[in-house]
């Protein structure tokens, strides 16, 4: 190739990059297969067709059913309402309307960083261990890094807001607090209600996973019966709980379409939508009025108990030494294991959604039954994809980055095709009328317009995946999050403190990183 | 993927069949069909203004002729050939018919030669396809298409999004000539324009479309049929005439237009 001008990568080629990661996943992968354990995969394949149908299989998975959702609607409203105060003391424009200073709003983020850095799933198990097997747990393990999540988007939304408003407001001699509600109040509303929804369908697919690591629920359920090889009965569940996810992101999706709220896409980039106030008002406020006696109901039949997270256990003495042996631990295996994690996990993810709708572009039925491959993806628990993936792979980083990489494809893949949907059909019909193949058509006609959002959000979501590495550390050899399972279960808490602060520390350098990726991606559009 | 190379543009023969031909073609519509029972013949070199007042079904007769529409009866016919089955066959048949859109559908986040390059992807490799999108393909021919519509070749590089209006449509036109179809459709290509530009873009596209060529072109400016060697009137998916534009009267072309907001120097519709 001569020195020709520019080698750039254009946007439809840029979406194409993360998919590169598959070259050498592909070449390891046949290394990594061991003999048994096809005739199970194909016994798991053949029961999706036939689910059990015994009254008592289904008793048992419509009530675990029922503790799911009860948790995560219950987390899932504790982490708006957390999220909201906190939200609010910690934007940087409130504390200098009210106070004149905005450092107190800069420290309240500085802190609410840890909180968010730690999965979900650890602040479960480290709940289990210090106040024992209680429903209040699940939930408080949801709304405390949800809270901290809702919080940061609440302040940047209001912080991004225009103030021209809220300035007239105060010139006119409005009291700070009033004019701040009416001036900042209803352009929020949209963007905290359309994040809110998405908060939502997260939450189920937690709640999901803190059941498969017994903190109650379905999950539990799956992942007993995927254990004993119960397939019939693990499909019944499977079912079940994709009915429920699938009705809930269409309901979610009517609701948000209906109110006119902006679209995930839109939260990666300025989070504004169109705000007003009126008919869409009023619906909005009936809804969550109807959630509250809801909530309470559901708080009611799980006998959440607040009072229970108030009788701690005694902890299991220090073995002598402790933290001589955390300190020697590989560390530097164990973070570069979790971020080569992250790295492939995130290549699937990022990479796998638009190549898969390539493949399929020239079939109708090929997009449906992405579509289906893709809720599935969601909907089941990584650390049982990696489960399923062990009948026949050996545990490792690339079988442990599959499986996280096959959930996240499902959540990308989602939005993708939403995106694209979006982006109306004119290029693209334009290029198949001049002989265009379907591939190259929807490659250069839709995914052009989409590229940096979508690989902004893309960003985003390798940031996620980096704090959900260690929901797949039962893969043995996965980095940090096997480590800390090892020592949760171990009860070395010398070693879990040390741990915890490197995977927090890691977890807010990514977020950074994530942060400028996602600026510069749509600073440049 | 690729099947064989396409054929490079099929020299004119005196008695080959129309370019484009329409047999009692039907479109249903919600309330009077869009189009009823329309037969027209295109051949080689002629140069055609499609005519009628706004909802005359010319914009649905365009989506016939490109196949985008599939009519529920009737005949359509391109070099002679009705629709091809097979996929490769069929890409390569609409390769052969390129169409100037009203809103222009330029990919807005690429280049002005990436674009250009688009045209060329019916025929292209993946690997051609992809390296489009990471470096210059093909400069010199990108160029020579730009200075036949008296484009500045710089522009090659510019992004599509950072061109002027004119230089837009100008582009888009550009691109239909890189493609280099037989059949040309161009959808009210003139409507947003103001009359200079219109003036300009209509007399490059009626120098473009020679033999072995034939261009289609729907007008909402009756005014401006006098370069076309025919005109056909459209009205509630009916022909109304069919016939060479020096035949065609000031009266008829009232008629046509007669009871709806267009008047005959009407603005769009």
């Amino acid at each position: 190739m001569s020195s020709s001008p520019a080698i750039r990568p254009a946007p439809p080629l840029l979406v194409l990059l993360p998919a590169l990661v598959f070259l050498p996943v592909l070449l390891v992968l046949p290394g990594l297969l061991h003999g048994g354990g096809w005739d199970l995969i194909g016994r798991f394949a053949w029961a999706a067709l036939t689910p059990s149908l015994d009254p008592l299989v289904l008793g048992s998975v419509l009530n675990g059913l029922g503790v799911t959702v009860g948790m995560a609607l219950l987390g899932w409203a504790l982490s708006l309402v957390l999220g909201l105060g906190l939200g609010l003391i910690s934007s940087r424009l409130l504390w200098r309307t009210l106070a004149g200073t905005s450092l107190p709003a800069e420290a309240i983020r500085r802190l609410l960083a840890l909180p968010r850095a730690i999965h979900e799933l650890i602040w479960g198990l480290l709940l289990l261990q210090l106040i024992g097997q209680r429903p209040a747990v699940a939930v408080v393990a949801i709304a405390i890094p949800y809270g901290a999540l809702v919080a940061r988007v609440i302040s940047d939304l209001l912080d991004a807001l225009p103030t021209a408003g809220l300035e007239a407001l105060r010139a006119a001699g409005a009291p700070a607090p009033a004019a701040l509600l009416t001036a900042l109040g209803p352009p929020l509303l949209p963007g905290v209600i359309s994040y809110g929804g998405y908060r939502l369908e997260c939450a189920l697919r937690s709640a999901t996973l803190l059941g498969v690591f017994g903190l109650g629920g379905l999950g539990n359920e799956l992942k007993l019966t995927l254990e004993s090889l119960e397939f019939h009965q693990l499909w019944s569940g499977l079912w079940l709980l994709l009915a429920v996810m699938l009705s809930l992101e269409t309901g979610i999706g009517v609701l948000r379409r209906r109110w006119s709220m902006p679209g995930r896409f839109g939260l990666a980039g300025d989070g504004s939508g169109g705000g007003s106030v009126g008919q869409r008002g009023r619906e909005i406020l009936l809804t969550l009025t109807l959630l509250v006696p809801v909530l309470v109901l559901v708080a009611g039949a799980m006998a959440v108990d607040p009072a229970d997270l108030l009788h701690w256990q005694p902890l299991p003495p220090l073995a002598p030494q402790g933290w001589a042996t955390a300190l020697a631990l590989p560390w530097a295996a164990l973070v570069s294991d979790t971020l080569s994690l992250t790295l492939l996990a995130a290549g699937v993810a990022v990479g796998g959604a638009p190549l898969l709708l390539l493949l399929v572009a020239p079939w109708p039925w090929g997009r449906r039954l992405l579509q289906l491959l893709w809720a599935f993806g969601r909907l089941w628990p990584p650390p049982l994809t990696a489960l399923l993936l062990l009948f026949v792979l050996q545990p490792g980083v690339i079988t442990a980055a599959l499986a996280l990489g096959f959930h996240n494809l499902g959540i990308l893949g989602r939005l993708l095709l939403e995106g694209s949907e979006a982006t109306g059909p004119q290029v693209e019909q334009a290029l198949l009328s001049a002989g265009t193949g379907a591939r190259l058509a929807l490659l250069y006609g839709r995914f052009s317009g989409l590229a940096r959002s979508y690989l902004a959000y893309g960003a985003y979501r390798a940031d996620v995946i980096l704090r959900e590495t260690v929901v797949v550390g039962l893969v043995a050899g996965s980095g940090l999050g096997s480590q800390l399972r090892e020592s949760l279960s171990g009860f070395a808490w010398d070693q879990l403190v040390v741990l915890l602060a490197v995977y927090a520390l890691l977890t807010l350098v990514g977020e950074d990183l994530s942060d400028r990726a996602r600026q510069r991606l749509l600073g440049a559009a | 993927m690729s099947g064989p190379p396409p054929d490079p543009g099929n020299t004119f023969v005196p008695g080959a069949p129309p370019v484009l031909e329409l047999r009692d073609v039907h479109v249903p519509g919600r309330n009077q069909p869009r189009l009823d029972g329309l037969s027209l013949r295109l051949s080689a070199g002629e140069r055609v203004a499609l005519l009628g007042p706004s909802g005359a079904g010319k914009s649905t007769l365009l989506a016939v002729a490109n196949g985008l529409l599939e009519p529920r009866r009737g005949a359509v016919l391109w070099d002679g050939l009705p629709r091809a089955r097979q996929p490769g066959r069929r890409r390569r048949q609409q390769g052969r018919i390129g169409t100037l859109w009203q809103d222009l559908r330029l990919i807005e986040e690429l280049s002005v030669q990436q674009n250009l390059n688009a045209a060329r992807l019916a025929s292209w490799s993946w690997p051609q396809a992809l390296l489009n999108l990471l470096m210059p393909l093909e400069s010199e021919a990108c160029a020579a298409v730009l200075r036949r519509l008296d484009l500045d070749p710089a522009l090659l590089t510019q992004p599509v999004s950072a061109l002027s209006g004119g230089q837009r449509q100008r582009v888009a036109l550009a691109r239909l000539l890189r493609q280099d179809p037989t059949l040309l459709l161009a959808d009210e290509p003139l409507a947003s324009l103001d009359p200079r530009l219109a003036e300009d873009l209509l007399q490059l596209l009626l120098r473009q479309a020679q033999a072995p060529r034939a261009l289609l072109l729907s007008l909402h400016r009756p005014d401006l049929i006098a370069g076309f060697d025919r005109a056909i009137g459209l009205r509630q998916g009916r022909l109304v005439f069919d016939r060479p534009v020096a035949a065609i009267s000031a009266e008829e072309l009232r008629e046509l237009y007669a009871g709806t907001a267009t008047a005959a120097h009407g603005i769009s519709g």
